[in-house]
């Protein structure tokens, strides 16, 4: 793990988790027989795997503290989106996945809260 | 009335008319010179048919038609699958026929709703390309196939349909003669091929060369081909062959009629007519485009007969027409008519009779009794003796809305019949409540829609006020063509329903021009031609495709046929749309049927989400599924083969359900 990856365990855990989340639903999509090959709603969840995968990469990269709350709601709507829609696609992988993204977010943003009490002290 | 024909054949009776409910095709046809039956015989001279016996309890299981049995019970005596490990169950092959088109080329998109037929050690199916293949029942191997080189147009339907073969075996077989089993099907352009059972080569001896050219006889208002869609019903050495045209486009289209043609030679035994010679001319259809089925030991076959045309507009046949929308028993040798059941007088819904009634011997207050239940659309079933035609149940004559007086030259008719039991599949008295999550994510949509929409019970007759007249349903539910399914052993019949809201406006011709932007399958506009009135019917949907009522929106129901009352009744399989699998307590339309067995199961495909299930007979609960490829739309087959019971489901998917095709035969066992 680089040293920029292991300062923000949280978001290489989150960005782990999208990525799985995309093989999943790219599987769902292509596959016979999964029940949703081909459909829009299999479609719907790649590209906000995808998206949330960028969006992990994006934490490592943002420094504004606003900017990175807007990232990290962002993140949060897009996780619980893609875990339902997880849900309704009956790919209940794609919503492990998000609960796994989920806590990788948690801890970016307890680890971020702890790094600036330590700054400010 | 029948038509006997006389010896030699003639040409029917001029003026045939009408037109049908749902379906089919046309080809060009090459008029094929038929082997004219100069050497007919009398059909009453003919030999008579074996006539066995409906068992109570069938001892052989059987599965060589369209329902499994002639009967149209749906039953298999197989127990190997039971309760205790349907859970087990495995696909053990799969076959992908290629025959399939989603409509987005060149070809219109297939619709795949053919029963697997299990007979001569061999599983036959038709396919939407016309092609029948044989396949070996415990591997899917292809022993042979057969293409008819049928034109792939939509000459009638909206998509290339197919709903499987026929299976016919004499009764005197002659060794080394080929054709003494043959298989045969039709096709959209209205010719049936026959074909050897054991080999696939075309039957010579069967009509021309191993075709029939049924359009032929198409020989008033003849705006389209007689379409075979559906196989023909087998009884004994008859072929009984009904057809399928195009609903809704014209105010007279061809007259129903059905057909009895010899198993072995092709030829014309006699004609059923529906309408009345007057009646052909300006109306037509009342026809019988699904299955039928018989009681060989009375010599009877049940013919379920569609409504008149235009199928929303009366006034064309504002005089009696007793044999649409009915049940009618006929005679087997003659055509004759033994007894007849309307079901819908004067039918301005389309509420066409659109599965086989399926024949059982039930015990009702300690009386065995010989009955038939017939389902309909409207989600009644009729309960008569098959022998008479007389109620089992009280079939009540109650006053019914008449119109608001905005559809010009209609006339109404002021009763309609209710079974007093079983009990409506779906409650139709009051106007449906109104989805209120449907209608807070469309913003009031489905509420606006609901005021604009006329209903005063069922039965309210077509309008041209507001959006026109809500039914629930109309054209596509409650229950299809699948039909009922019997257990004899327990006396429970077993019917899958849908819930849908449909609504219906019509149109003044000027307004029908202007307002006209296209149809889908079986919604949308239709111009119902030579009519003054063109009409539009659509499925109250909101713009999200959610539908405005309430759910479940498809059931499986269990009655007890010794009192008539629901054992148990349960949401059947999941709605899904863009993917999304709605949760199982909505349920989900269904078109298909279901298929019972000695082991306590029911097996049932026919819901959007393209999955087959088991359930349990006795409880409803469900027990085992798998995922298809497409919607089964189609009814289930059972079948031993080698000491193993296998089940076949078809999934091939239709268009009104879902846009999703398939072109799968997927079978299940349990592991050896």
């Amino acid at each position: 793990m680089s040293p920029s990856l292991s300062s923000r365990p949280g978001a290489f855990v989150l960005l782990i988790a999208s990525l799985a989340g995309l093989a999943i639903a790219l599987y769902a999509y292509f596959t016979p027989l999964t029940g949703v090959t081909g459909t829009l709603g299999a479609l719907v969840a790649i590209v906000a795997c995808l998206a949330l995968a960028v969006m992990a990469l994006l934490l490592f990269k943002v420094r504004g503290r606003g900017a990175s709350i807007v990232l990290r709601i962002l993140i949060l709507m897009g996780l619980a989106g893609t875990s339902f829609a997880g849900m309704l696609l009956h790919q209940w992988w794609i919503s492990a996945a998000m609960v796994v993204g989920l806590i990788g977010l948690i801890v970016d943003m307890v680890r971020a809260t702890h790094h600036a009490r330590l700054t400010h002290t | 009335m029948p038509t006997l024909l006389p010896t030699p054949f003639k040409s029917i009776t001029p003026g045939l008319g009408a037109v049908t409910a749902l379906a089919i095709c046309f080809t060009p046809l090459p008029l094929l010179a038929q082997g004219q039956p100069s050497e007919q015989g009398n059909p009453e001279q003919e030999e008579a048919p074996s006539r066995a016996p409906i068992p109570l309890v069938p001892g052989e299981p059987t599965w060589n038609s369209f329902h499994g049995q002639l009967n149209a019970q749906k039953y298999s005596p197989l127990d190997q699958i039971n309760t205790d490990n349907v859970g087990e169950l495995e696909k053990v092959w799969e076959v992908h026929t290629g025959d399939v088109a989603d409509g987005s080329g060149e070809l219109p998109a297939t619709v795949w709703s053919a029963t697997p037929v299990f007979a001569n050690d061999t599983l036959y199916i038709g396919t939407p390309f016309y092609r029948i293949l044989a396949l070996d029942p415990g591997s899917g191997e292809e022993k042979w196939s057969f293409d008819t080189q049928s034109s792939l147009e939509a000459l009638t339907q909206p998509a290339l349909k197919n709903r499987g073969v026929a299976y016919w075996e004499a009764d005197d077989p002659v060794a080394g003669e080929p054709c003494q089993k043959i298989i045969y099907m039709g096709t959209m352009d209205a010719q049936l091929f026959a074909v050897d059972a054991d080999s696939g080569e075309q039957c010579a001896d069967f009509a021309d060369n191993g075709v029939l050219d049924v359009n032929q006889w198409n020989d008033t208002n003849d705006r389209w081909p007689l379409s075979l869609l559906q196989p023909p019903t087998v009884v004994g050495d008859h072929l009984v062959l009904g057809w399928a045209g195009m609903d809704w486009a014209y105010e007279q289209a061809p007259p129903g009629t059905v057909y009895s043609i010899n198993a072995r030679t092709g030829e014309r035994e006699w004609t059923f007519q529906a309408l009345s010679d007057e009646m052909r001319d300006q109306s037509g259809t009342a026809n019988v485009w699904t299955h039928m089925s018989a009681d060989e030991e009375r010599g009877l076959v049940y013919l379920p007969v569609s409504s008149p045309s235009p199928n929303y507009w009366g006034g064309n046949r504002t005089e009696e027409v007793p044999l649409g929308t009915s049940t009618t028993a006929l005679d087997i040798e003659t055509g004759e008519v033994v007894w007849s059941r309307q079901w819908v007088h004067h039918d301005i819904w389309d509420y066409d009779i659109n599965a086989a009634p399926t024949l059982m011997d039930i015990t009702v207050d300690g009386e065995e009794i010989p009955a038939l239940i017939q389902a309909t659309k409207m989600g009644f079933l009729f309960v008569v003796n098959r022998e008479t035609g007389e109620d089992v149940w009280p079939i009540e004559e109650r006053p019914v809305p008449s119109g608001d007086g905005s559809v010009e030259g209609e006339v109404y008719a002021p009763t309609q019949p209710f079974p007093t039991k079983p009990e409506p599949l779906l409650d139709q008295s009051e106007k449906p409540n109104v989805w209120a999550l449907a209608d807070a994510v469309s913003f009031g949509e489905c509420s606006a829609l609901w005021d604009d929409l006329h209903y005063e019970g069922m039965y309210t007759p077509p309008t041209t006020q507001g959006e026109g007249t809500l039914g629930f349903p109309i054209s596509a539910g409650g229950v299809q063509w699948g039909g009922v399914a019997f257990d004899p052993e327990s006396q429970t019949a077993i019917v899958n329903t849908s819930h849908i809201v449909q609504y219906i406006k019509l149109y003044n011709r000027e307004d029908y021009d202007k307002a006209d932007s296209g149809s889908g399958n079986e919604s949308g506009f239709a111009p119902q031609e030579g009519a003054p009135y063109g009409m539009r019917l659509e499925v109250a949907l909101n713009r999200l495709g959610m539908p405005c009522w309430e759910p479940p929106f498809g059931e499986l129901v269990a009655l007890d046929m010794t009192s008539g009352d629901i054992k148990w009744r349960r949401p059947v399989g999941a709605s899904q749309q863009y993917g999304f699998f709605m949760p199982e307590s909505w349920g989900s339309p269904t078109i298909g049927g279901p298929a019972v067995t000695a082991g306590n199961i029911i097996f049932i495909g026919a819901s959007m989400d393209a999955k087959v299930r088991a359930y349990s007979l006795e409880t409803g609960e469900e027990l085992w599924s798998d995922q298809t490829e497409a919607p089964s739309v189609s009814n289930p087959a059972v079948y031993e083969y080698n000491g193993r019971q296998y089940v076949a489901f078809v999934s091939g998917g239709n268009t009104i359900l879902k846009d999703q095709v398939g072109d799968q035969i997927a079978v299940y066992a349990l592991p050896e």
